[in-house]
């Protein structure tokens, strides 16, 4: 797997580098939206206990067994385990990705994940606000928009401090480009980009990726929204303790 | 728990170190104390050029090429080159980054690149740090200063967002572990591990609590060396 597999893989998982997407070579895969609208919702749809167990096998058990697990239903997501460690594992949707991600309406992207106290908290409402507008019918236009007075009115949560994401399931689809899948840590911040961390450069562990879009273009609200972006780190084991391919 | 058994239990965290120090007769060499006392100063001293070098290699060029590079002297770090980017790369000596048996090993060279946070926050101490020591304090009363520096807000509280690069291939981490696997180090003002899920069954993140200078620190390994080459 080549880096650039991995950075396509890491954007897919809800953030993505603009620049790589720019200079991908996608024109072959997909000449112009491989999925420009939602599919039947059946085909996001998951066996309740099968995704369960995907959503834990994002993190390994010691994290993911005391963890809330939700569970995405026709109208949005629904707790299906109630978990002790404030925890909470999750799959997610090709949606989750950022509003002008190739492979938003990608009904095969299964993105399992567990996100700790503070994501919980103050990331998760997002996905969830997200998810319930989308599954009703609205456009991304208006589903944008109805963040923005969210988050306006206070109603959605300003980031916290400390959050993490375990994304190590050996069971996920992030993507359709190269092997599909990748261990890796998120952590979302309130900075504009990943210069702070030395993100996107040369050689460099971390990657970084708007929480929001790749361009804006499409959709230049985004550019209203709070500075929320995603950092990422490769790991080299699956949450089962085996090892993964090298990054 | 001092300051550097707390370097030492988040390094041993590590598979690769545990394994390294499983491996070594450290009790007899605890024993025979190797490095009681403070070498000469010029012990601990590199040649300017290849001080600068040896920093820079702790982060990929594509950082450190634009970093701020400070370097040892004779009473304390000083900027050998100013940088562009914020970042700072500094080759740390055994009082800031070593195990307690390797406290005074004139050996140890930790290269790090601190992010512009990490550099405002963790680095000053350090820095403090090194000035006391070059300054002839003992190391129990290096460590009651910087306390009382934290305490007093002298040094400034942890920034967030603090971080560094310790993805050098070479440098001398002591005789205890000798060279550190590649890997990234976050700090927060002090926070409870657990809530990253640190330190668990098969988390990849080692994290400890310094309730002392109020600083947690987390560590995950990374894959490569800061040249690209493979870390595993």
């Amino acid at each position: 797997m080549t880096r650039n597999q991995i950075h396509s893989i890491f954007l897919s998982a809800f953030a993505l580098v603009a620049a790589l997407i720019a200079t991908r070579p996608a024109a072959a895969q997909d000449p112009q939206q491989p999925y420009p609208t939602m599919a039947p919702i059946e085909q996001y749809l998951m066996d309740r206990d099968a995704e369960i167990a995907l959503a834990r096998s994002a993190a390994p058990d010691a994290i993911s067994h005391d963890a809330s697990v939700v569970v995405l239903t026709r109208h949005g997501y629904e707790t299906a385990v109630q978990g002790k460690n404030g925890w909470v594992c999750w799959v997610g949707r090709g949606w989750g990705a950022m509003f002008d991600h190739p492979e938003f309406w990608n009904p095969k992207v299964r993105a399992a994940e567990c996100i700790n106290p503070p994501a919980a908290r103050s990331v998760l409402p997002y996905a969830y606000k997200r998810t319930e507008l989308l599954l009703a019918g609205h456009s991304k236009q208006e589903v944008i928009a109805a963040i923005k007075a969210a988050i306006d009115k206070k109603e959605l949560p300003a980031l916290e401090p400390g959050t993490v994401s375990y994304m190590m399931s050996k069971d996920s689809y992030l993507t359709d480009y190269g092997g599909h899948n990748g261990p890796h840590m998120m952590f979302f911040e309130t900075a504009k980009d990943g210069a702070a961390w030395g993100a996107n450069l040369t050689n460099s562990p971390v990657l970084a990726v708007n929480y929001w879009y790749i361009s804006a273009e499409a959709y230049p609200q985004l550019k209203s929204f709070p500075p929320l972006s995603v950092f990422l780190v490769g790991v080299a084991k699956w949450s089962d303790g085996t090892p993964a391919p090298s990054m | 728990m001092t300051r550097n058994q707390i370097r030492i239990t988040l390094l041993s965290g590590f598979a690769l170190v545990a394994a390294l120090i499983a491996s070594r007769p450290v009790a007899a060499q605890d024993a025979k104390q190797p490095y009681p006392n403070m070498a000469p100063i010029e012990k601990y001293l590199m040649d300017r050029d290849a001080e600068i070098a040896l920093a820079r290699s702790a982060s990929p060029g594509s950082i450190s090429r634009d970093a701020e590079v400070l370097v040892l002297g004779r009473h304390g770090f000083e900027t050998a080159v100013k940088g562009k980017n914020g970042f700072v790369c500094i080759v740390e000596r055994s009082w800031t980054s070593a195990p307690d048996p390797d406290f005074w090993n004139p050996k140890v060279r930790t290269p790090i690149c601190y992010n512009a946070p990490g550099a405002h926050s963790v680095l000053l101490r350090n820095i403090k740090r090194t000035d006391l020591i070059l300054a002839g304090r003992t190391k129990d009363q290096v460590d009651e200063a910087i306390f009382a520096a934290v305490d007093k807000k002298e040094l400034p509280a942890i920034e967030l967002g603090a971080m560094c690069y310790m993805m050098s291939k070479q440098g001398y981490g002591g005789d205890t572990v000798d060279h550190w696997p590649s890997h990234l180090m976050f700090y927060f003002s002090q926070t409870d591990p657990a809530i990253w899920g640190a330190n668990l069954p098969g988390s990849p993140i080692i994290a400890i609590s310094d309730a002392r200078e109020h600083v947690t620190t987390s560590v995950i390994a990374v894959q490569r060396w800061s040249d690209g080459t493979e870390a595993r």
